[in-house]
């Protein structure tokens, strides 16, 4: 009985998780207790909890847990960070392990995939985010015609915050640069180093 | 007294009447605001699609480094997003020695240093406690009398430390409120997410989280929400008609930051201090008492 239930767990994926994913050495404070999983605002569209997800990645399911599209539903309300009564930064461990899934070529959630880029781009390129700009980014991402007639669907609100002044005409024009931060030459020096000398990367 | 005001993204663009609002309010109540030079984005929480934990740590060491550098004076931030990155990067990074170490050598690009000197503030925590209520209330001129304002705190704004409120049933924002002469709604969702910043690519899930937080407010007689955030603001007011659409409901509830009804209590003008002609759906109530 007890060689058959140690022999479902497989601590290779967990090992993978502490050395590659941030925070990921912290599941190993996880007691199962589910407070994460009550506590959060999407739980309920959600196959597998970040309980759930914990025990996935002490069984071994790597394809199953990277593939999952529920690592990456977090909105970062930090409610599970605040309620974990073993102080698992739970959030962080989901940002790690979605981090780490895309960089491995999974892609959990298409749409949050496309637009977290985006916004990241605008941060490496200017140093800033430009709201609209980002946006821009994100719909043109799959082509003009697909990206056209996303940015059509929300022709209204964008026109609405146009005409309420909360957001302006040039940022709205994408052949039209956004303004970028003095010293951007530095700081994507160090965002190279960081990406470098951080966790997320490949196995190796 | 002197502060370091990082606006934030947001504020430069579609949350430009807050900031708006934020400078006027802070000049009423004797608050100096300097910006820091050539601050860089928080990365806000989005960002762990494109970067590991190292660079968004190193992201905003770079801005409490400059902030450092020019001065050292307290980081407010308005926007609830770029608080709760920046103040936990800066916790961290005082706190872990080998971590800091390694955000240095970093930084060291830039011939910057993080040293742990400076604080990073919520606005909330500054009007509340730098400020005072007493203070707040000797600077009404137009009372906000028989107003009943929804104050949807947001999560991030207090969290992940609660270190100016409680994390899970904050009540500040409420006592400004009523500092300005409204009644302070109470109601259920006063911290729970409104979607944040995956609001754009899960539309559904951002309807039905909004959705609830406008039930429970307007069930408990909420005729005006506020908030202290860019993106609760906006994701609260600029999508009501779709929300309306998709879950059969009919919300046409103006969304304030706290610092526009403040502007407006103080007597301040309604467009150019409290900027209420940039917010999408009309202010009436408020604007009432600033004609």
């Amino acid at each position: 009985m007890a060689e058959k239930a140690s022999s479902k767990y497989d601590p290779t994926f967990a090992r993978e998780v502490f050395k590659h994913v941030d925070a990921g050495e912290e599941i190993v404070k996880c007691m199962q207790c589910g407070v994460c999983a009550a506590s959060c605002p999407l739980a309920e569209k959600m196959e597998f909890s970040p309980r759930k997800i914990f025990t996935m990645i002490r069984a071994g399911e790597r394809e199953k847990v990277l593939g999952s599209k529920d690592i990456m539903l977090c909105t970062s309300c930090y409610t599970c960070i605040v309620r974990c009564p073993r102080k698992v930064p739970v959030m962080e461990v989901m940002h790690g392990l979605a981090h780490y899934a895309l960089r491995q070529g999974f892609v959990p959630r298409r749409e949050s995939a496309k637009f977290g880029r985006e916004f990241w781009k605008c941060i490496y390129n200017t140093g800033r985010v430009n709201e609209a700009k980002a946006m821009q980014g994100y719909y043109l991402s799959d082509g003009l015609v697909a990206g056209a007639k996303k940015g059509l669907e929300m022709k209204d609100i964008a026109l609405n915050m146009l005409t309420h002044g909360r957001m302006k005409f040039k940022s709205l024009v994408p052949i039209i640069p956004a303004a970028k931060i003095k010293d951007i030459a530095s700081l994507r020096k160090m965002l190279d180093k960081a990406r470098e000398m951080g966790k997320g990367g490949s196995p190796s | 007294m002197k502060y370091f005001l990082y606006s934030g993204c947001s504020l430069e663009e579609s949350a430009s009447n807050y900031l708006k609002s934020v400078e006027a309010v802070g000049k009423a109540l004797g608050l100096e605001f300097a910006e820091i030079e050539d601050w860089n984005c928080c990365g806000a929480s989005i960002s762990y699609v494109g970067a590991n934990k190292l660079s968004q740590e190193v992201l905003n060491a770079r801005n409490l480094a400059l902030a450092e550098a020019q001065g050292g004076y307290d980081i407010v931030a308005p926007c609830s997003s770029c608080y709760i990155v920046m103040n936990q990067v800066n916790h961290e990074l005082k706190e872990n020695e080998e971590q800091r170490e390694k955000v240095n050598q970093i930084l060291a690009e830039g011939n910057l240093k993080f040293k742990g000197t400076t604080r990073v503030r919520h606005v909330l925590d500054v009007l509340f406690y730098d400020v005072g209520v007493e203070k707040i209330k000797a600077a009404v001129k137009k009372p906000l009398k028989g107003i009943q304002v929804g104050g949807y705190v947001g999560c991030q704004t207090v969290r992940p430390y609660g270190e100016y409120d409680s994390v899970e049933r904050p009540v500040i924002m409420d006592r400004i409120i009523e500092a300005l002469g409204a009644r302070a709604v109470d109601f259920t969702h006063k911290v729970r997410c409104c979607g944040s910043g995956i609001f754009l690519t899960e539309l559904d899930f951002g309807f039905e989280l909004v959705g609830e937080i406008l039930r429970t407010a307007t069930d408990k007689g909420a005729e005006v929400m506020t908030t202290a955030c860019p993106l609760c603001q906006l994701n609260l007011e600029a999508y009501q008609s779709r929300i309306n659409q998709k879950l059969g409901t009919n919300y046409h509830i103006p969304v304030t930051f706290i610092t526009q009804l403040m502007a407006v209590a103080f007597g301040m003008d309604p467009n150019k201090d409290a900027a209420l002609n940039q917010n999408l759906i009309p202010v009436d109530k408020v604007l009432k008492v600033a004609a």
